[in-house]
């Protein structure tokens, strides 16, 4: 029997119950689409997270000495980068490098003379385009100047909670590379905002020579920071850049931390995701089943006719992948929707935000288009759902015609 | 040769602790051509010898030859298939596709026999003209009359050119200018084609257009006029050895 044909009983098997079929799709499509704007959105704050780690904290690659201690700030000469300009110049030579720069990273004690706060200075090169994105999120005040003895740009989320504002004094306190105690006063040039709350409420800008001379490290540097201009060369240019004595780390390797919060977050959607995939497949299999028993009759005088149990198999399972693939482009339409929505239209975190701890989430988080996850779902969605009509299918299948025959 | 010999059938159908034998032991031949009547009241094992001449079901006991070939060793999928060439059926309730029009429903067998599109279409426009159906073909069966429907039946029956159509109670939901029609088409389509007829029935109407009839009384031959010589059909519409798969 040729399959058209086949495919066109089918058809017309779904249209006998005409709402019970739309309803069927429905649940279909609306499972689908509720999966591809989640997922979507999902996919938009692990990408926020990341991108928000690459952008404010690690860069893409990042060349510091081989001993430098993991997960704190040593301002030891023997943890320090010697001549970390030598080693921008020679990143800034590769073609895949848009920027490169040296930042010391101090540890501080942050008082006003009516609080204190711990928090982490950033020794920044003030000239480098590497940090363009800072300059650019100043929102009262003045960037810094490299010449600027006293001068520190701070979060303005910070300022506001120790009530500081541009042109207050601020007194920092850190520990120099002799390990003594060191104090200065500085002067608020001017408040960022950079969208990552935690960020703006915890870091403290000021030119790199000054946070050298603060901290007795002399010219050298906590890291070379580089950015690229696309984070797949990454591998190639640590490579590059490696020699002995300094080790090169890839933002992979420096956010080592939030993708596996990625990959623990993505297992436990892929679980959700399962269980709705399910949930859909079990009102596919029930309408079937439904439509199957509505027409035992029917299958025997297919069989009487001579339709082998192989062609009506595949004719239920046919009527099963109409469903699932109009269900399926509904769904992919409607999820494509949402997830665009919610792509102009963030998601406002607010203080909750502050709260992802490690993850430095942006306090609006817009969803993103992962064609590959939505192929992935549609695909599995359409899969699931030919495996759960395959009972039905084995029901009519085995049905005996002359049984099928004497049904009412 | 007759196209079906019975020799010695049993069959027993159980019901939970019930057993009801419906063959005991028949034995019957059928020949080409013929237009006959398997008669007897309700219970006697009528639908039952239909059944299992049609290799929809298999006896307990006994050998089915079907055009001289055993059909009552063959499996599922090869009893379809002897189904699907050589049998035509029709049922009391006429049994239409309700979601296929006229045309789609007497296609059907002979879309499931792989016949070519342009034969198919050509055979199903015949078989429909032939049962004066021509103004219905895009009609469903729920848009026509019960004698219009059985029409249809027979039209599906015989499309596929089978060497016998088995017919059970074919007249039962028929009035009786419909019922006459019925079997006058039938008996027309007989002549002409020189396809074998044999129905199961209680209905005098029927009775009547028959050439031979057998009785069947507690699963037994009570009694079996002699087969008649049918002479080979004089052309028309088609000869059913012609075009068997």
């Amino acid at each position: 029997m040729t399959w058209t044909k086949l495919w066109m009983i089918a058809y017309r098997g779904l249209t006998r119950n005409r709402r019970r079929t739309f309803f069927t799709m429905l649940a279909v499509a609306l499972g689908l689409a509720l999966l591809i704007t989640l997922n979507g959105y999902i996919a938009g704050v692990m990408e926020d997270g990341l991108q928000n780690s690459i952008r404010l904290q690690t860069g893409h690659v990042q060349v510091r000495a081989a001993s430098y201690p993991e997960g704190k700030h040593s301002v030891q000469w023997k943890d320090l980068v010697e001549r970390p300009e030598e080693v921008a110049a020679r990143a800034m030579a590769l073609p895949e490098v848009r920027a490169a720069a040296p930042i010391l990273w101090l540890d501080a004690v942050l008082s006003t003379g009516d609080e204190s706060i711990g928090l982490q200075v950033y020794g920044i090169d003030v000239a480098s385009p590497l940090h363009d994105p800072l300059r650019a999120s100043v929102i009262a005040g003045a960037f810094l100047d490299a010449n600027d003895r006293s001068g520190v740009l701070m979060g303005g989320r910070l300022a506001q909670s120790l009530n500081l504002k541009v042109g207050d004094t601020v007194h920092l306190v850190t520990i120099n590379a002799n390990g003594e105690p060191v104090e200065a006063p500085f002067v608020i040039r001017g408040l960022f905002s950079s969208g990552v709350l935690v960020y703006d409420e915890s870091v403290l800008f000021m030119p790199l020579a000054r946070a050298q001379s603060f901290a007795l490290t002399g010219n050298r540097a906590s890291t070379v920071m580089i950015e690229l201009h696309h984070r797949e060369d990454a591998g190639k240019v640590a490579a590059g850049l490696a020699q002995p004595g300094l080790q090169a780390l890839t933002w992979r390797d420096l956010n080592a931390f939030i993708i596996q919060s990625m990959d623990a977050a993505f297992s436990f959607y892929i679980l959700m995701d399962a269980i709705v995939i399910m949930i859909v497949a079990v009102i596919i299999a029930n309408t079937l089943l439904m439509a199957v028993f509505e027409r035992v009759r029917e299958i025997g005088i297919l069989a009487a006719l001579g339709m082998k149990r192989r062609e009506i198999l595949q004719m239920v399972l046919y009527e099963a992948a109409l469903i699932a693939l109009a269900g399926v482009v509904v769904g992919v339409a409607l999820g494509l929707l949402g997830v665009f929505f919610l792509t102009q239209n963030g998601f406002v975190l607010g203080e909750m935000a502050t709260t992802a701890g490690n993850l430095p989430m942006s306090n609006v988080i817009y969803a993103r288009f992962a064609p590959d996850l939505f192929t992935w779902l549609a695909v599995w969605t359409f899969l699931i759902a030919l495996l759960a009509s395959l009972y039905p299918a084995w029901f009519a299948a085995r049905l005996e015609p002359v049984r099928a025959l004497h049904t009412e | 040769m007759p196209i079906i010999e019975l020799s010695d059938i049993y069959k027993t159908y159980r019901i939970g602790e019930v057993e009801t034998r419906a063959l005991d032991g028949v034995s019957l031949d059928f020949e080409p051509g013929e237009f006959s009547a398997v008669v007897g009241p309700s219970g006697s094992g009528k639908t039952t010898l239909l059944q299992i001449m049609g290799c929809l079901d298999k006896p307990d006991r006994g050998v089915v030859k079907l055009d001289g070939r055993d059909v009552t060793r063959l499996n599922a999928d090869q009893r379809a298939e002897l189904r699907r060439n050589v049998i035509g059926f029709i049922f009391q309730f006429f049994a239409l596709i309700p979601v296929l029009d006229a045309y789609e429903n007497v296609e059907l067998p002979l879309l499931l026999a792989g016949v070519g599109a342009r034969e198919r279409r050509e055979r199903t426009l015949e078989m429909l003209e032939a049962v004066g159906l021509s103004d219905r073909i895009h009609h469903r069966p729920n848009q026509l009359s019960g004698g219009q429907q059985q029409r249809v039946a027979i039209a599906r029956a015989l499309v596929k050119r089978p060497l016998v159509v088995l017919a059970d109670e074919p007249t039962a939901n028929l009035d009786t200018a419909n019922g006459e029609q019925a079997m006058e088409i039938m008996q027309r389509l007989n002549e002409q084609t020189g396809t074998a007829f044999i129905f199961a029935t209680h209905d005098p109407r029927v009775m009547k257009f028959a050439r031979r009839t057998i009785h069947l009384v507690d699963g037994r031959v009570a009694e079996n006029s002699a087969p008649p010589q049918v002479e080979a059909a004089a052309g028309g519409l088609f000869h059913p050895r012609e075009h068997r798969g």
